[in-house]
């Protein structure tokens, strides 16, 4: 490699054109700044490629598969169905272009530079870029990286790694598994599990790290617990696994269980994975872009690394690995580049799960808020008390309001329920501007809908749910 | 353990003790504020480093302490108020990579109880949002309190800045007969001020009569032309062209380089009288504006400094003080006290009619304003405050030849 003499002058250079490395492009050209943006494969990243967008179409699927053989309540008569998974895949396909094509038009229209090639930092303002045996310098005057993450699958499937799906590969898969099991607990590991088990598979979960419940508020553990033993997914708790086997088509995972070795076979493996930071190409230690121990770049509100005129967003720094984050990062950081006081700020980030019927959390949830030395009240509605809810057949779920008592002020809302997923932005709203119940209470709601469900969840707060009977009520007051 | 006072910034090697928030036997969570602390730069509060009970105070409030000096013993207690919600089991041969990182209660910092759009307010003007005290419920952070921060300038880094050191002891209400008025935060600063402005500046203040008859002729005639200008305006005009003329009092001395710097532009902050107490925004460039402009944007400014809004802009950068203590009656003359590191302030006393004797032997009936001009006697000489303050009688008492100077 013959580092050449002559660097490209650009301004802003962007490493990476995931859903962090686009939106920051965009409003950096938005903004007035010349964008450079550096992608090694498909703009769009995992997000879009691999990730969000393809398991979103098969969890769709999944759904419109459930309403399909819900079809004769509403009057629709048909032959069987039988699912063709060909055609979803073409499907998935043609999003993903039509989304990705939509991306890089909008790229264009910004005149955003796309270059195509991996980036690699040879000093605090130059990166080197190679594709195949093509190499350029370019001179930057600031720069964003946006580099994302790999999923890493645990040890203990080493040696079968390549057969073990993991979030990215498991879109790729053509069939139905007969025996699907599943090693996780996050909102991947249910959507998965639950589009699988929707579309015709034995689904068994496994939670991860001997966890004895999902990352959920307790209210929606307890939801979640009784809905998957209604689809007969099966779900093993405080383990830990040991051993994995493949033989005869068939993976076997062996694992203590109270003290007892228990072992469970299927033909599929799936497992949601921990994400490794992609910062081992890029040289930082050369320019003293700090990183903390898993490599994790350090950034501040801003998304700025510690050195000031470099920039980092996405999986590739600290906290979870959501393409929400990355978003609001990029554009954070972009603004930052452009002289703009912004920052981010992810105390109500919202955690959902398209699954059936969807989860959707934002704030704190109530053990949460209990440790941080809150007295809370909390208002509940179950969705079976919905009109609409009822009328549309998706009366499971519920919608759970904390609040602190002291200071009137929303903590956390988390929803189980069909909707959930469009309702949690009133939820989050209402917590970024400090609501209080009457803030939730006021505002007329659209009827007949399920916004209705949230309205009545704050009212609860107050006892004055009209949908919940007195006795109810003063059950749920026992309960908290 | 023992908590101390720690390095709050901003090079601060003192602080007084404002408040306690706690008192003995409370239990406490980590982050939980637990004092409060005055600099003469900010007040600050003192969080709890951990969970755990107050045990006993080490230093009183009003007291002064250095940094390092314990201010509270605090015991820890049992658990740990950030103690993780999840139950972690024994550790399996998975190691997540970057689990501490995705656990979000770590992730997430202090929540500020403010709408976006007031934190944006807040980083706008670079203020850290956390410093805020929220006058809404449950001390919610309001637009309001925000600009009353930067009003009250404790955001400013300098403290030269700050809190106008102005001589306004003769317009500042005298302490009530009756109760006490705690010597503390805005007082006790501006207190600081005077005296670091009085035992460094050598004040010499010399004392002027100004013939003002014609000028409130002028203005009673503009006010027929329905163009209402104040006096104030003429006087702040006149002063930008003597500054002009006179350039050493619009200075400032710089004594360890051996350096006089005469500032080049006429920035004239305005002490007003506000219920928050004393305030001086300044009109910036005097000597580019017309009476009318300057009249206007005093207006502006007057009426900004006492609904709290001044911004930070709006009360720094003056290069030479006045106030104007007449409209209050009574004071015929003062020594004002001179805003470091400034050279000079003016004050304008109350216009009386006075028998005077004219040039040809007659007793006429004129109108009568005096002026107190306090100057720094290391940069300058009596005798050209005399020629500062003739000048500027002259301008007063025939305005018309204001209008000689228009530019």
């Amino acid at each position: 490699m013959v580092v050449g003499e002559l660097a490209h002058e650009r301004d802003v250079i962007i490493i990476g054109g995931g859903p962090g490395g686009y939106h920051a492009a965009i409003r950096a050209a938005q903004l007035g700044r010349s964008v450079t943006l550096v992608e090694q494969d498909q703009l769009g990243g995992i997000c879009l490629n691999k990730g969000c967008i393809p398991s979103k179409i098969l969890t769709q699927s999944a759904e419109k598969f459930t309403s399909f053989l819900e079809g004769e309540n509403w009057g629709l008569e048909g032959g069987d169905i039988s699912f063709n998974f060909n055609k979803l895949q073409q499907y998935k396909q043609k999003k993903i272009e039509q989304l990705r094509t939509g991306v890089e038009a909008l790229c264009k229209a910004n005149k955003i530079e796309i270059l195509n090639g991996s980036a690699f930092f040879l000093s605090e303002d130059k990166v080197g870029i190679e594709k195949g045996d093509k190499f350029d310098v370019f001179r930057f005057r600031n720069a964003i990286i946006a580099t994302g993450g790999t999923p890493e699958k645990p040890p203990w499937t080493r040696e079968l790694s390549e057969l073990v799906f993991d979030q990215h590969s498991i879109s790729d898969l053509s069939e139905i598994p007969d025996k699907l099991l599943i090693y996780g607990s996050d909102y991947i590991a249910l959507e998965i599990g639950m589009a699988f088990q929707a579309l015709g598979s034995k689904v068994t979960m496994i939670l991860d790290d001997g966890k004895e419940d999902f990352d959920f508020d307790q209210s929606i553990c307890r939801e979640l617990k009784r809905i998957l033993k209604k689809k007969k997914i099966d779900v093993v708790r405080n383990s830990e696994v040991l051993e994995l086997q493949f033989k005869e088509d068939m993976f076997t995972v062996t694992f203590e269980l109270k003290g007892k070795i228990e072992t469970i076979s299927g033909t599929h493996l799936f497992v949601s994975t921990t994400i490794r930071p992609n910062t081992n190409q890029l040289g930082l230690s050369r320019i003293g872009v700090e990183q903390c121990a898993a490599g994790f770049i350090k950034v501040d509100a801003q998304s700025r690394t510690t050195q000031k005129h470099i920039f980092a967003v996405g999986d590739v720094t600290e906290g979870p690995a959501l393409a929400v984050k990355a978003i609001k990062q990029g554009k954070t950081a972009a603004e930052a580049i452009a002289g703009i006081q912004s920052q981010s700020d992810f105390h109500f980030i919202p955690i959902v799960a398209h699954t059936q019927p969807a989860i959707a959390s934002a704030g704190l949830t109530e053990k949460e808020a209990i440790n941080l030395g809150n007295d809370i009240e909390i208002g509940q509605f179950s969705l079976s008390a919905n009109g609409f809810s009822t009328l549309s057949g998706k009366k499971e779920g519920f919608i759970k309001v904390i609040s602190c008592k002291e200071k009137q002020v929303l903590l956390g809302i988390h929803m189980v329920g069909t909707g959930a997923i469009e309702l949690i932005s009133a939820g989050i709203t209402a917590l970024e501007m400090a609501a209080r119940d009457e803030d939730l209470i006021f505002p007329n709601y659209p009827h007949p809908s399920v916004n209705e469900g949230l309205l009545e969840a704050v009212e609860a707060l107050r006892n004055q749910a009209i949908h919940i009977p007195p006795k109810s009520i003063n059950e749920q007051k026992l309960k908290v | 353990m023992e908590v101390k006072l720690h390095d709050i910034g901003e090079g601060m090697t003192e602080a007084e003790i404002n408040c306690f928030l706690v008192k003995p036997g409370d239990a406490v969570k980590a982050d939980d504020p637990l004092v409060e602390v005055q600099t003469d730069k900010m007040t600050a509060e003192i969080p709890a480093p951990r969970a755990g009970i107050i045990k006993e105070f080490k230093v009183e409030p009003g007291e002064t302490i250095t940094v390092g000096t314990t201010i509270l013993i605090l015991e820890a207690s049992g658990h740990d108020g950030m103690e993780k919600v999840k139950v972690t089991s024994h550790p399996a041969n998975s190691h997540k990579l970057n689990e501490p990182l995705q656990s979000f209660a770590s992730f997430k910092g202090k929540r500020v109880l403010a709408s976006p759009f007031t934190r944006k307010i807040a980083r706008e003007n670079s203020i850290d949002i956390e410093n805020i005290t929220g006058t809404g419920p449950a001390g919610r952070i309001l637009d309001e309190d925000i600009y009353q921060y930067l009003a009250s300038g404790q955001s400013k880094p300098d403290p030269a800045e700050q809190e106008p050191a102005v001589s306004m002891d003769t317009i500042l209400s005298p302490p009530a007969e009756k109760g006490i008025i705690p010597f503390r935060g805005r007082r006790k600063q501006i207190a600081r001020k005077m005296a670091q402005s009085l035992y460094t500046i050598p004040h010499c203040t010399h004392f002027e009569e100004i013939d003002v008859t014609e000028l409130i002729t002028f203005r009673k005639e503009l006010k027929n032309q329905n163009q209402n200008i104040s006096a104030t305006a003429f006087f702040l005009k006149a002063l930008s062209i003597c500054l002009k003329e006179f350039p050493v009092f619009n200075a400032v001395l710089h004594e360890e380089k051996e350096e006089i710097h005469l500032a080049s532009v006429h920035h004239i902050g305005i002490a007003v009288d506000t219920d928050e107490g004393l305030i001086v925004p300044v009109i910036k460039h005097v000597e580019n504006k017309t009476i009318r402009e300057i009249h206007a944007e005093m207006k502006q400014l007057t009426e900004k400094a006492v609904e709290n809004k001044l911004s930070v802009k709006e009360i720094s950068g003056g290069t030479f003080t006045i106030s104007n203590v007449g409209p209050l009656g009574g004071s015929f003359g003062a020594t004002p006290i001179i805003q470091h590191p400034q050279t000079a302030l003016v004050s304008f006393h109350k216009t009386k009619k006075l028998p005077v004797v004219t040039d040809d032997d007659q007793i006429v009936i004129r109108s009568m304003m005096n002026i107190s001009m306090s100057f720094d006697h290391r940069v300058a000489d009596g005798a050209t405050a005399v020629r500062f303050t003739n000048r500027f009688a002259e301008l007063i008492k025939n305005p018309k030849m204001l209008v000689l100077e228009m530019v």
